[in-house]
């Protein structure tokens, strides 16, 4: 793949300048929206979802304060403590944008990994040729098993088949009923 | 719910996407692009308008 350094995106800048900081601290995936976009999907989104492994607070703080001398601020609270205790060890997301632009996107919304699936996700993360991104994403069968199984918007549905037919040689499809039958017993029991 | 035609598109997109590898992401960028730069364009000049930063919370659900 040999496309010029100038057809990333603006999503493609913040998402691999994000990931070179959030790499040195603890694993993580890219998941939702992003995948289906970073694949050629013609929609536009402002937020990136990512999934980290579950660390202790401390090792959070070091993650925030390399985010905050890179350039990026939090949009929840500048205390890395109170993000912590507030938002993500009760399972709320929180938010990054670069620095100086008033809150405007894109953002990076991140969740900590909070059960089995999201583990299984890390554990088997991928990166992707075709992306032309040097970035972590959660693997192929998951985003559709998500997106058909727990998501369901049109707007998923349409990210779900896009992949098929950009991976259609490759696909697991038992691996995507798998994950259909984990969602069902993790996911969709708590509605 | 969107009609079939809708769908029919995303399909006719995703094998353009897949039987050109290298071409798609140039005809996609100015696109994707123009979204961020409009709405960065908008949140700045929304922060210099009275509780403009208030504004831009209550837009970003904070």
């Amino acid at each position: 793949m040999d496309r010029k350094i100038d057809d990333k995106t603006i999503l493609d800048k913040f998402v691999e300048d994000f990931v070179e900081v959030v790499e040195k601290h603890c694993k993580y995936i890219i998941v939702s929206g992003f995948v289906a976009i970073a694949h050629g999907r013609s929609r536009g989104t402002e937020d990136i979802d990512m999934i980290i492994e579950r660390i202790p607070k401390e090792n959070f703080i070091n993650l925030h304060t390399s985010l905050i001398n890179s350039g990026f601020e939090c949009m929840q609270s500048e205390k890395p403590d109170k993000i912590y205790d507030d938002y993500l060890i009760r399972g709320d997301s929180i938010r990054y944008t670069r620095a100086g632009i008033n809150l405007g996107p894109p953002e990076m919304e991140i969740k900590l990994a909070k059960d089995e699936l999201d583990n299984y996700q890390i554990s088997t993360r991928q990166k992707f040729p075709l992306t032309d991104l040097d970035v972590y994403f959660s693997n192929i069968e998951i985003n559709i098993a998500f997106k058909e199984e727990l998501l369901k918007s049109d707007k998923d549905m349409e990210d779900a088949r896009h992949l098929r037919i950009i991976y259609k040689e490759d696909l697991n499809e038992e691996e995507i009923n798998k994950i259909k039958e984990k969602i069902k017993k993790l996911r969709l029991k708590e509605e | 719910m969107r009609d079939k035609s809708h769908m029919e598109q995303v399909e006719r997109w995703a094998e353009h996407v897949k039987n050109n590898p290298q071409t798609w992401k140039k005809q996609l960028k100015p696109f994707l692009d123009a979204q961020i730069i409009m709405a960065i364009r908008f949140y700045n000049k929304l922060a210099q308008t009275p509780e403009g930063r208030e504004k831009i919370k209550l837009l970003r659900n904070l």
